[in-house]
Formats: structure tokens, C-alpha cells, sequence
């Protein structure tokens, strides 16, 4: 780990699904503290991309380095880049078998050899982040999706992650609900984490990123601060894009 | 609601349910007379009618017209005991208390970690076979041919399921596998056991394998009985497991897997915990098909409970008494069965109480 390197460096990454081309050659570079949002139609190769970076995916060609240490076929990078590399998913992921708090303490405790109390308080820590230290005991069937999904943003910091993948947070809850998670995220944004975002809140886009990228048929179509990108983009696919995500 | 009002709409639900139509009314009228009948030869036949003690024989139980519980006061050390040395007993009934505790010790969630229920597990199994087998403390030793009765249907059944559920959690495992050979030889493996009738594996262990190992492996014939009928347990046990796998979402183990967990940890905390909590009424129907299967070891020589209950009536006195020595086998059984099968349940409640909205 070498925190002065490029938080995320991916260099003509590819990505097969038998014969289908999911991924063309993607390069993407993040640097640390940057907030990269990552927009397009479903079947583009977005979520595909972010997965590959924890190896949930794995990659047919290309290179990944994140913060200096390449993903090889060597067990021991992967399990370095996975304790520096949070993931949220749109399902929540929680582990329905464990309350809230046991979610939050599991991985610390496992992976980071972290003790009990210790990372107990610092689940409590982050449960209070994300405005839910009141559940902590409860398990995650009794909680709303929008209450879950900050769990699961809490469960992942507990980590304390150098980088945060976001894969598509908000877009399996209620519309009531898709605030307070993106509240929670905001705040993380202006912390200064490193983040991932797969989202089509294009508003939460505007307000924390720094890049906003468009990807179709797994390429990236555009890349471009939130100003250029809403206000003029140069792509025919993105302007169709926008006006389909925007347009209602 | 004040009592009576609420009696009278029960009554009234009663009414509706049971005696709804003439058909209907005939049908509970008919079950009822039917179970009281029942109930009421039971009671006369079992205990008005019955003669207890030790002193009862075919001409006064006859006469008495009930059931002729003497065989089980004059005979019951055989029936629990088999051929266990007469004098000797006492150490097999201690055995079968150290059994009971050991599983009770076990049913207790705050006493389920590896840890614990390993140094349980290990101790009771050493505490038993010390007393069973003898030769040390001062203890005669008892060849495991000599073992029979309740003590070995419980060693049967708890060592098929120590040795069982580990090969099942293998198994199962292995079947799931990222490795296309292996999922596959051990799909084949599991298949393979799985058509195989139990009796001919019995037969396999106890009789043929002593013709095809070497020496050193044979081994005492209940151990390889008791190896026969754990891989048999393992199989069956290993599908179910899978089919506890299937109900998993894909992403709890993505998500154990994002947050760098390994493939252990994953197993042990996020999948296995959940498989098993999907496939518990099948695991626990598993284990009661287990505990009656025990019952066809006497095939290959051995006199567990059922068998020896067989030999308590087949001398010349107490010939008449098989339907008493019957029932109290049974009842033994059902004590077994019936207490897992309610510990089964118990388990799920305690299990679902924490997952009310999943």
C-alpha cells in the first residue's frame, strides 16, 4: 500500500461474459480524496467495472493497482486491496443472522484482529455517523431499506476503508427513503473518503463529484466535471442518456 | 371480551367448525367415539387391568386380563442392557446418563461455540467409552461385542452424527466448489452412497471390508459399522446442507467477501450459520431416520435396543409378553424422538424471533 500512488488505477482493463464483450479496455484513473460517479444505461459494464476492483469480478485482460499494489493472481493482494476497499450494495447485503452491531464489530474483528470493545465503540462510532446507534441492537429484518442501507455503509466503514465502492445504493428503496442515504453519503464526500459511486441520482452528482463519468456497451463514453457534463455534453449516447435520466 | 362472552363465541366457533353440516356433526361424533375407544382400551388394558411387579406370571396376568408389565420389572436389565456383563451394568447406565447430558449440555445456544462443545464432545465420548470399554481405573475391560441395549443404540446414533455432519459440512462444501472436478467427484461421491441401500453398506463394513483392508485398518466390526452408517448419514445430510445453500442470497457472500473476509470465515460465520438455519427441519428429520436406523445393526451382530427388547420375551417364561416389551421399547423411542423433534422446533422459534421481517 503506498498511499501517495493512485487510489485506483485501472489500465486497459477487459472483461468477458462467455463471448460478450462486458468490458472494452476501460482505463480509469482516481486519485486519493477524489469522488468519481459512474452513470448509464443498465447492461453498460458499470457495475461490472467497480466489482472487478474488489475482485467480486474477475477480469479477463488488463491491470488494477490500487494505491501501488497490483491485483496478480497472489492471495495475499487481494486480501490487502479488499481491507482497503469498501463496498455498498443496492441489496444491502447485510447478514440477517447477526443484529446490527454484530454486522458492524465482524470484519474488524476477524480481519483486522481489532478487540471486541474496541470495535465495538467504533461501530457505535459509525452508527452514529450514519444516525442509527438506537438499532444497533436490533437485527436487520426490523429495519426500514433506507435504515439497512446505512448499516451497510456503517458496516463498511467500521473497516475504515481508504476507498468506498458504492454500487447502485439507493436504487432498491423507496423514494422516501433515497435521502437519508444520500445524506449519509454527502457527508462522507465532504470528509474527504475516497469514493465510487454507481448511481443515477444525478443530483447527489452535481453536488460531491468531482468527475462524472458515462459508460455504454462497456466503454466510457465521457468524462467530465459535473458543470461540462450536465451543461454540455460533447457525446450524442450521453445527451440521450441525460435526457432520459433527467427528463421527467 | 368479558369470560363468558368470549366462552359462549368459542362455543359457538365449535359449533360452526365441528357440527357445521349433519356430515360434519357425524364425522366428529364418529372420531371422537373412535379416540375414546382407543384411549379407554389402553387405559383398562395398560393399567386398570394390568398386573405390575415382580411376581406376576402367564397364568395371573391372564388372569387379570390386562398388560403383563412383570416382564419389564423381572426382565428390564436385558432389554436396556443386552449382554452387557450383569454385574457390570451399572457402568453402562452411567454411560447412557453421560450421553443424555452430553446432548442436553449441547441443545444449550449459549454453550455453542467449537470450542465448547469440542471439550464436551471430546470428554463425554471419553468418559463413555472409558466406561463402556474398561480396562482402566480398575474397571473390567468389556469387548464391544459384548455392548448391547440402550447404550449402544445412543453410541450408534451420537457417533454417526459426530462423524456424520462433519463429512456433510465436507461434503456439501466441496460440492459447491469453484473447481469444476472436485464439485463433480464429490457430486459423484454423495450419489454414489446415496444409492446404496444402508443394509448393504452395513453388510459392507462389517463383513467385507475385513477381506480387502490391510491388517492395522480393520478395526473392531462396531466402529466400522459405525463408519458405514455416518457416510450414509454424510450423504444424505451433505444434500440437505446444499439445499440450505441454494436459499442463501448470492450477496451475502459477496459482501463477506468485500469486506476481505476468507473463504473459512465465510463459511463458518456467513454461509454454514444460514444454510443450516434454512435446512434445520430437514436436518433435524435426518437425525430422527438416523436414531430408528439404528435399529438395523442387528443385522450384523449386534444386540441394540430393539434386539435385546427381542431376546428379553424369547425364553420360555415370558413368551406371551412381546406386546408389552413392545410398548416399552417404543415408548423409549418416542421419548427420543419426540424431545428432538420438540427441540427442533423450539430451535426454529428462536431462530425466526430475530428475523420477524426477512
Amino acid at each position: 500500500m503506498d498511499l501517495t500512488a493512485p487510489a485506483i488505477d485501472i489500465a486497459g482493463l477487459d472483461k468477458f461474459y462467455g463471448n460478450f464483450h462486458a468490458l472494452k479496455g476501460i482505463d480509469l484513473r482516481v486519485a486519493k480524496g477524489e469522488k468519481v460517479v459512474i452513470c448509464g444505461p443498465s447492461g453498460s459494464g458499470k457495475s461490472t467495472l467497480i466489482r472487478c476492483i474488489n475482485q467480486l469480478e474477475e477480469h479477463d485482460g488488463g491491470a488494477i493497482r490500487v494505491f501501488g499494489t497490483a491485483l496478480d493472481d497472489s492471495l495475499a493482494s487481494l486480501d490487502e486491496i479488499r481491507r482497503e476497499v469498501g463496498m455498498v450494495f443496492q441489496q444491502f447485503n447485510l447478514f440477517p443472522h447477526m443484529t446490527v452491531l454484530e454486522n458492524c464489530t465482524l470484519a474488524p474483528m476477524l480481519v483486522r484482529k481489532a478487540a471486541r470493545a474496541e470495535a465495538e465503540a467504533t461501530a457505535m462510532r459509525y452508527l452514529e455517523k450514519v444516525r442509527i446507534p438506537d438499532q444497533a441492537q436490533k437485527y436487520p429484518g426490523q429495519l426500514s431499506g433506507g435504515q439497512q442501507q446505512r448499516v451497510a455503509i456503517a458496516r463498511a466503514l467500521c473497516m475504515q476503508p481508504e476507498i468506498l465502492l458504492f454500487d447502485e445504493p439507493t436504487s432498491a428503496l423507496d423514494p422516501e427513503m433515497i435521502a437519508e442515504v444520500l445524506d449519509v453519503m454527502v457527508t462522507l464526500a465532504q470528509e474527504g473518503m475516497t469514493m465510487v459511486c454507481v448511481t443515477h441520482e444525478m443530483g447527489f452528482a452535481r453536488k460531491v463529484a468531482d468527475r462524472v463519468i458515462f459508460m455504454d456497451k462497456g466503454e466510457i463514453v465521457e468524462e467530465a466535471a459535473p458543470e461540462d457534463f450536465f451543461t454540455a455534453p460533447k457525446s450524442e449516447r450521453t445527451r440521450l442518456f441525460l435526457s432520459q435520466v433527467l427528463g421527467h | 371480551m368479558t369470560g363468558p362472552a368470549r366462552s359462549r363465541t368459542r362455543l359457538k366457533r365449535w359449533r360452526k367448525d365441528y357440527f357445521g353440516s349433519p356430515g360434519a356433526a357425524l364425522m366428529t361424533l364418529f372420531s371422537v367415539a373412535a379416540l375414546g375407544a382407543i384411549l379407554w382400551f389402553l387405559i383398562d388394558w395398560g393399567l386398570i387391568r394390568a398386573t405390575f411387579g415382580t411376581d406376576g406370571t402367564q397364568k395371573t396376568c391372564a388372569a387379570a386380563g390386562g398388560a403383563c408389565w412383570s416382564v419389564i420389572a423381572v426382565r428390564w436389565r436385558v432389554i436396556l442392557f443386552g449382554i452387557y456383563p450383569f454385574d457390570e451394568q451399572w457402568r453402562a447406565a452411567l454411560a447412557c446418563g453421560v450421553v443424555a447430558l452430553v446432548i442436553l449440555l449441547s441443545c444449550i445456544p449459549r454453550l455453542w461455540s467449537f470450542r465448547r462443545l469440542a471439550l464436551i464432545w471430546t470428554l463425554g465420548t471419553a468418559v463413555f467409552y472409558a466406561l463402556m470399554r474398561g480396562g482402566v481405573l480398575g474397571l473390567v475391560p468389556v469387548n464391544e461385542q459384548q455392548w448391547g441395549g440402550l447404550p449402544l443404540t445412543l453410541f450408534v446414533f451420537v457417533a454417526t452424527g459426530v462423524i456424520g455432519m462433519p463429512l456433510a459440512i465436507g461434503l456439501a462444501l466441496l460440492r459447491r466448489s469453484d473447481y469444476p472436478l472436485i464439485a463433480r467427484v464429490s457430486g459423484w461421491i454423495i450419489d454414489t452412497i446415496r444409492s446404496l441401500p444402508l443394509l448393504s453398506i452395513l453388510f459392507t463394513c462389517a463383513i467385507v471390508l475385513p477381506f480387502m483392508l490391510p491388517g492395522f485398518l480393520i478395526g473392531e466390526k462396531l466402529y466400522r459399522v459405525v463408519f458405514g452408517a455416518a457416510l450414509f448419514f454424510a450423504a444424505y445430510q451433505a444434500e440437505i446442507i446444499r439445499g440450505g445453500f441454494q436459499g442463501i442470497p448470492l450477496g451475502q457472500e459477496e459482501a463477506a467477501k468485500a469486506l476481505g473476509l476468507s473463504y473459512w470465515q465465510r463459511m463458518g460465520r456467513i454461509v454454514l450459520p444460514q444454510a443450516f438455519r434454512l435446512a434445520l427441519p430437514a436436518t433435524i428429520n435426518q437425525f430422527v431416520i438416523a436414531f430408528m436406523e439404528t435399529s438395523l445393526i442387528v443385522v450384523v451382530g449386534f444386540m441394540e435396543l430393539l434386539a435385546a427388547g427381542n431376546t428379553a420375551f424369547k425364553t420360555g417364561d415370558w413368551k406371551f409378553a412381546y406386546a408389552e416389551v413392545y410398548v416399552f421399547i417404543a415408548l423409549i423411542y418416542f421419548t427420543f424422538v419426540f424431545g428432538l423433534s420438540r427441540y427442533g422446533a423450539y430451535l426454529e422459534a428462536r431462530m425466526n424471533a430475530g428475523h420477524a421481517r426477512d
